[in-house]
């Protein structure tokens, strides 16, 4: 387990920009104003990123760098190549600070977790003024997060298009916790 | 090679044998290439005195000495790569992010780029959108042109034939002649052949 380098954390963070606005700085913000303060740090572990309470963090070097599974909350993780990707246990925080969202329909919503794409169709709301490519937050109606995705096309000209067609490619849904149930928390 | 090797042997004995000590022919085979194991003794010898003398003098001078090693000379005298010699003095390893203010300039930074891109991409959506507009009003009013066109032709014929049929005759051939042209009705039909 160690701190991100320089270019790892511009790396991280040009992704959570991706689909936050300028709130994201309440992520490394201290948690009371006092000057030892707990704060929130980012930390690396078998090339998985964890988002995680200074003191926890320091409490876990103590356990055995092969004996530690997992703290604080995966963002996701870091490829050979060197890029950034995003797991659907990042998705609290994004929600926190999105800045772009999607709400789906009831009918919208199994399709979706299901790991399919937005139809029109299932759309209820959109932010308005979002461009093509964007990465937005998806919601359900009663505004519980589902996943994020990137937008197929800007908020003016999904308005053209018809009932079938894609406006958001999906890129993570909670229905990843039970089809990834192997995958998403091993260490392998 | 060998007859030369021969003759310095023999010139050296022959030096040697010579007994002139301090001469400077009995020193000289001494500095040549050909190595001897009688060599390094005295070439061994000379440094000790200098060494000595040497640290005496620095002493005395309370000039310091440095060692090879740190004034960073290459153990071997050839050009090095730029990318290959390792930078003195510099931490080994990684540097670690881990203090707030600089987190802070990074997503400052970061930011600030995505809200620029962001911005240009929502520019370049409106201008495509206006270009879009735009071509679909002029899309729209050649359509309208062309229907005012039709409409007035239409009425044209209309009023054709109305005058044609106040007139009386050869109304039922005209009107044949008009269904037949359908759309291009203003033409007249000449008759090219007559038989006479």
């Amino acid at each position: 387990m160690r701190p991100l380098t320089e270019t790892e954390t511009q790396t991280l963070f040009a992704k959570l920009a991706n689909y936050t606005g300028n709130s994201l700085k309440n992520l490394i913000a201290p948690l009371d104003n006092s000057p030892n303060a707990d704060r929130y740090v980012f930390r690396l572990h078998q090339s998985r990123c964890y988002y995680v309470r200074l003191s926890l963090a320091n409490l876990a070097t103590s356990i055995s760098r092969d004996k530690l599974l997992s703290l604080g909350t995966c963002l996701g993780k870091f490829t050979k190549t060197g890029k950034f990707r995003l797991h659907i246990t990042a998705l609290p925080i994004l929600a926190e600070h999105a800045r772009y969202k999607v709400w789906v329909k009831a009918n919208g919503e199994m399709p979706f977790l299901y790991g399919g794409h937005i139809v029109k169709a299932h759309v209820g709301r959109w932010s308005e003024d979002c461009p093509e490519h964007q990465g937005v937050v998806v919601y359900s109606m009663n505004d519980t997060p589902l996943g994020f995705g990137v937008t197929a096309r800007s908020t003016q000209e999904a308005r053209r298009l018809d009932p079938t067609g894609i406006t958001c490619f999906r890129q993570a849904d909670c229905g990843e916790y039970l089809r990834d149930e192997d995958s998403l928390f091993a260490t392998s | 090679m060998a007859p030369s090797r021969t003759s310095t042997v023999k010139s050296k004995h022959a030096t040697n044998k010579s007994g002139i000590r301090n001469s400077k022919t009995s020193t000289k085979p001494q500095s040549d290439g050909v190595s001897k194991s009688k060599k390094p003794k005295s070439k061994g010898a000379p440094p000790k005195p200098q060494k000595g003398a040497s640290s005496l003098a620095a002493l005395k001078k309370k000039r310091r000495i440095y060692t090879e090693k740190e004034l960073g000379i290459p153990a071997l005298n050839m050009i090095t790569p730029v990318g290959v010699e390792k930078p003195k003095g510099k931490k080994k390893g990684k540097v670690f992010v881990d203090d707030r203010e600089s987190m802070m300039t990074i997503l400052a930074m970061v930011n600030a780029d995505k809200e620029g891109q962001i911005e240009s991409k929502m520019m370049k959506a409106r201008q495509m959108e206006e270009i879009r507009e735009a071509r679909k009003a002029e899309a729209e009013k050649r359509q309208e042109m062309r229907k005012s066109k039709l409409d007035e032709t239409k009425e044209g014929i209309r009023k054709k034939r109305k005058r044609h049929s106040s007139s009386g005759d050869e109304d039922k051939e005209n009107t044949k002649q008009e269904a037949a042209a359908g759309t291009k009705p203003l033409k007249p039909k000449k008759k090219s052949v007559s038989f006479a």
